[in-house]
């Protein structure tokens, strides 16, 4: 046990050993920008008008093979009347060879969800913004935003062959989230203003979603990674329940049904060595651990995750093919192997172990990464993602335990002060080798969704002097011998505490360098580096004064707003206390007093039931009071420091220069991986 | 004697089930529970569960009843011989320990085999030839290799490996037959990553020995009773190596109570450097996401096996030291 307290210092050393090599002494980071490392966004293209379409078709040849003996049915009939073509972002490819990843274990279950991302009705195209058909063929909600519907593809099937219609869909709804067992309680994508929605069938090819008030923002929903538009790879693995569909034709044995009783059920899955019913469910509707659940991703899992390596194989009636016909996808499978840690990830990635590898690289090693690119026979792209915040420091609104700090993390003048007393060129350097974006933390200027001109330096340039006149007009104004303001209650040095987690950004350093940029005005900020559950257990207990964390996932701010605005009790950094008061309609929780807040909550209330061109105005509007109010303080972001370091084989093909890095682009697979193949 | 070892088997029993309750308690001293660290490792990995689903999971593994109930429901299935499930790996606890038990095994006894091999006939060398140039020597190598701890060497080895020798990196196999099934192919390419890791794990066990048996020897041949040996004319080799050596090997027999748990945990920082698929890495990960049965299984089997271990090398001494055996007497 005494090894254990000594490891944090192991990985440490490993990344001073790693960083210490001879590369140059000072990395040339404004070269950067025009290294050409960063390329252009693109993606491939999917084929609408059937007149286009491809009229014979191909296969791999490992099927061929299994065609010829009868173990499968024509790749004809596999196909989907309704097909998806795609165009790939190159040429033609071809079948074979096995893409190899790395993954850390069963908790990485999001690495392979990723990759079977088509599996969601719709799915956004490499710009992030624009929704492209997947495996709905189209989509519509009504005029009076009560009810959407869903065109499916004719004829597509899961990887057992069996069709996928609307009755899987009302599968899902009946047996699986409307069984109180499975999912306690209504998730709010389904319910809006309170009010359950149906999922009803209208007939094999389309499906309704229906709701008791206008609800157009449902639409936006499903476009994102979402609980209901998620899909079922990822909604459905890892106990997780929602997904909106699920291949009923396979999973009705496990759930009670009239002709099965929740006893018989129990006894079944306790002779299966399962605790109950329930256990033995989340088992087998999860593509990660059980090989026989049928799927729709490109992929089937073959070697459960739960072992050293995750191996998956090609699914057989995958419903996509190329522009020539061929069905895809071109690999003939995937492999992950388990890594015990990161630094030996990023080594064998280096190495060239790993065939394309975009999660868990560490942007700090850029310098050594971009050196071994001809020994690893692999290139580099950064790509760049869209939220504005790689490192945002939330301020809880609603911390009581000590009224004097309380009163200043609730004060305007005070948060801005802070925020202009922050250097973000130098953050920048430091640890984002300068390809970021210091400023606010509103989305991307690419986005719908950024406020406009003016918003990404609003409170959020370089200004010291600005920062010490506002925390004196406060009544900050008395400072002890070495410069730190002292709290207005009892004459001692006002102490604030930053929780940060060592999570995929150094957190605890990037914050100690914020630390001292503060002390420069004379505050006094205690880094606590917080192991991760921690740090969560103690947000939700309210218990944190400033958390930082970063915004990925705002930029559609409807899709992801939990670390944006308090609206989500699970993940409410800017004040819990009014999480819970939004998420129960006010049953539980406090109200806040503050007229911005309480704007900011309605405003996003209300936009539920608008419509795309009004809600994007009200977004913009939620953005720029959370910018003026500073409750939480951007420094830099649009930054390749989440996936978006990116080490490509040289021997792969149809690799987009620059992907999409965003929660609803699922890196990599919203860019389809079933459309890059080995060139060799 | 019997009587000595009954008492030693009821005290030994007495402690594991110590064991299993400090065990328990510890693993659920950190705040929060399973549910919590997992929606954490989801949140930082990007995705996101939501709290209906959480909830439910709870209710599902019981997290949500008092911790004697859980450790009474625990302990009531482990006497049975079922661990439970592991939370995060979704299968059987003895399953996922059972999957690297093994190879843990394999590369632990290795490693003492090594530590064993290099350290006595040094530690012995050394002190019949004190103050000799090689004992300076190997006194200097001893030294550094207690100094320095062996996850730095395990990683400064590594750089080099793959800075100058392009090795593949950490891993017990390469990756081409990382896939593979088993074949006398792979059991080779096993057989050719063994030597880095166990060399790193036995050389500071190795310095440390070396300077025991050393110290320990240098008393003995001091005593009397080596003269008279010397003086009745046996061969220097045998004056050495029937009476002070095996008096010295005693702190060798009393470390074997710690030697079983090393051979199934194998060096949990050694192994995570290296990214080695041994016990030690699956249980450090288990603490971290609170995966309580599978924690609790780990630490259990540990702690049973220094206290078995702890026992044989009680009998070991009895048998390899004559004055332990009459001192049972009184």
């Amino acid at each position: 046990m005494r090894s254990i307290r000594r490891l944090p210092a192991a990985l440490g050393a490993a990344a001073a050993v790693i960083l210490a090599s001879p590369s140059e002494p000072v990395w040339a980071q404004n070269a950067l920008a025009e290294s050409g490392l960063i390329g252009e966004l693109e993606g491939v293209t999917i084929i609408t008008d059937p007149a286009q379409w491809p009229t014979s078709f191909n296969e791999a040849p490992e099927l061929a093979e299994m065609v010829a003996s009868g173990a499968l049915p024509p790749v004809e009939e596999r196909l989907p009347e309704d097909l998806m073509v795609i165009q790939p972002v190159g040429e033609i490819g071809q079948y074979g060879g096995i893409w190899r990843r790395g993954f850390t274990g069963p908790g990485d279950n999001e690495n392979g969800n990723r990759i079977q991302a088509s599996d969601r009705p719709i799915l956004v195209d490499h710009t992030g913004a624009t929704p492209r058909p997947s495996l709905a063929k189209g989509w519509q909600m009504s005029e009076d935003g009560k009810t959407f519907t869903l065109n499916l593809r004719r004829g597509l099937k899961w990887s057992d062959g069996d069709p996928f219609t609307a009755d899987d869909f009302v599968f899902w709804y009946e047996d699986i989230y409307g069984n109180p067992d499975i999912v306690p309680t209504p998730i709010p994508d389904m319910t809006p203003e309170g009010k359950p929605g149906r999922i009803v069938k209208a007939d094999d090819y389309t499906v309704n979603f229906e709701f008791d008030v206008p609800f157009f923002l449902f639409e936006e929903l499903m476009m994102g990674d979402t609980l209901i538009g998620g899909g079922q790879a990822v909604r459905q693995s890892d106990k997780r329940t929602a997904g909106g569909y699920a291949p009923g034709h396979y999973l009705a044995q496990y759930v009670p049904s009239d002709t099965k009783s929740v006893e018989e059920l129990d006894a079944e899955a306790k002779a299966e060595g399962f605790d109950n019913w329930v256990a033995r469910l989340h088992f087998k509707k999860d593509w990660t651990l059980n090989p026989e659940l049928p799927v729709l991703g490109p992929f089937r899992t073959v070697q459960p995750i739960n072992n050293a390596n995750w191996v998956m194989e090609r699914n057989p009636y995958y419903w996509a093919v190329d522009t020539a016909g061929n069905q895809l996808p071109y690999f003939d499978g995937v492999a992950m192997s388990v890594v015990e840690n990161l630094e030996v990830l990023n080594l064998r990635a280096m190495a060239g172990d790993y065939d394309l590898q975009e999660r868990h690289i560490d942007l700090g090693k850029l310098p050594v990464i971009l050196e071994n690119q001809e020994a690893g026979n692999y290139t580099v792209h950064l790509d760049l993602a869209f939220n504005g915040a790689d490192a945002i420091y939330q301020f809880n609104q609603t911390y009581d335990a000590d009224p004097e700090i309380a009163k200043w993390l609730t004060n305007t003048d005070f948060r801005r002060a802070l925020s202009l007393a922050i250097d973000r060129d130098q953050l920048n350097e430091t640890f984002w080798l300068g390809v970021a974006t210091p400023g606010s933390p509103a989305p991307g200027e690419v986005l719908p969704y950024f406020p406009g001109e003016g918003w990404r330096e609003k409170w959020s340039t370089y200004d010291p002097d600005e920062a010490n006149r506002l925390l004196d007009s406060i009544g900050l104004t008395e400072k002890d011998a070495e410069g730190y303001r002292l709290r207005t209650d009892n004459g001692e040095r006002l102490r604030l505490e930053v929780q940060a987690v060592q999570a995929f950004l150094p957190w605890p350093r990037i914050s100690e360098m914020v630390a001292d940029q503060w002390r420069q005005v004379g505050i006094q900020a205690d880094v606590k580096d917080t192991e991760r559950s921690l740090a969560f257990t103690r947000t939700q207990a309210n218990e944190h004064q400033i958390m930082v964390w970063n915004n990925g996932g705002t930029e559609l701010l409807y899709l992801f707003p939990r670390h944006a605005i308090p609206v989500d009790p699970t993940e409410a950094f800017m004040g819990p206390e009014f999480a819970k008061w939004y998420a129960s309609n006010g049953a539980q929780g406090r109200a806040p007093e503050d007229p911005n807040m309480l704007k900011i909550l309605e405003l996003f209330r209300s936009a539920a039931g608008q419509k795309s061109e009004e809600r994007i105005e009200t977004a913009k509007e939620i953005w720029k009071i959370l910018i003026d109010q500073q409750y939480g303080i951007g420094t830099v972001g649009q930054s390749p420091a989440l996936m978006g370091v990116r080490l490509v084989s040289n021997k792969l093909g149809n690799i987009p220069s620059r992907n999409c890095i965003a929660q609803h682009c699922r890196t990599p697979g919203g860019a389809h991986p079933e459309t890059w193949y080995f060139k060799e | 004697m019997i009587t000595y070892i009954t008492r030693r088997l009821v005290l030994a029993l007495v402690t594991c089930w110590a064991i299993s309750v400090i065990s328990f308690i510890i693993i659920q001293l950190p705040p929060g529970d399973f549910v919590n660290s997992y929606i954490a490792n989801l949140s930082a990995s990007g995705s996101m569960v939501s709290a209906a689903e959480a909830d439910a999971m709870r209710e599902q593994y019981g997290l949500n009843r008092p911790i004697w109930v859980q450790y009474g429901k625990w302990m009531g299935r482990v006497l049975q011989g079922d661990f439970g499930m592991s939370m995060e790996w979704g299968r059987p606890v003895l399953e996922v320990i059972g999957d690297r038990l093994w190879l843990t095994i394999v590369i632990s006894i290795a490693a003492i085999i090594l530590t064993w091999g290099i350290a006595l006939p040094i530690g012995i060398y050394s002190a019949v030839r004190q103050y000799s140039i090689a004992d300076y020597i190997f006194t200097l190598i001893g030294f550094i290799g207690l100094a320095v701890p062996n996850f730095l060497l395990a990683l400064i080895i590594m750089y080099l490996g793959f800075k100058y020798f392009g090795a593949n990196i950490g891993g017990l196999f390469s990756p081409e037959y990382d896939l593979a099934p088993w074949s006398w192919d792979k059991v080779w390419d096993l057989m050719s990553h063994l030597p880095l890791p166990a060399f790193i794990l036995a050389l500071a066990g190795t310095a440390q020995l070396i300077r025991i048996m050393r110290a320990n020897l240098l008393d003995e041949l001091r005593r009397p009773y080596v003269t008279t040996a010397r003086a009745r004319g046996l061969q220097e080799w045998r004056v050495i190596m029937k009476y002070p050596v095996r008096a010295a090997l005693n702190p060798f027999a009393s470390t074997i109570g710690y030697l079983l748990p090393f051979v199934v945990s194998g060096s949990i920082v050694v192994s995570l450097v290296l990214s080695l698929p041994t016990v030690g890495p699956l249980l450090l990960r288990a603490l971290v996401a609170q995966d309580m049965f599978l924690a609790g299984a780990i630490v259990l089997l540990l702690g049973v096996l220094t206290v078995i271990g702890t026992f044989l090398s009680d009998l070991m001494l009895m048998w390899i030291d004559p004055r332990i055996r009459a001192g049972m007497h009184g």
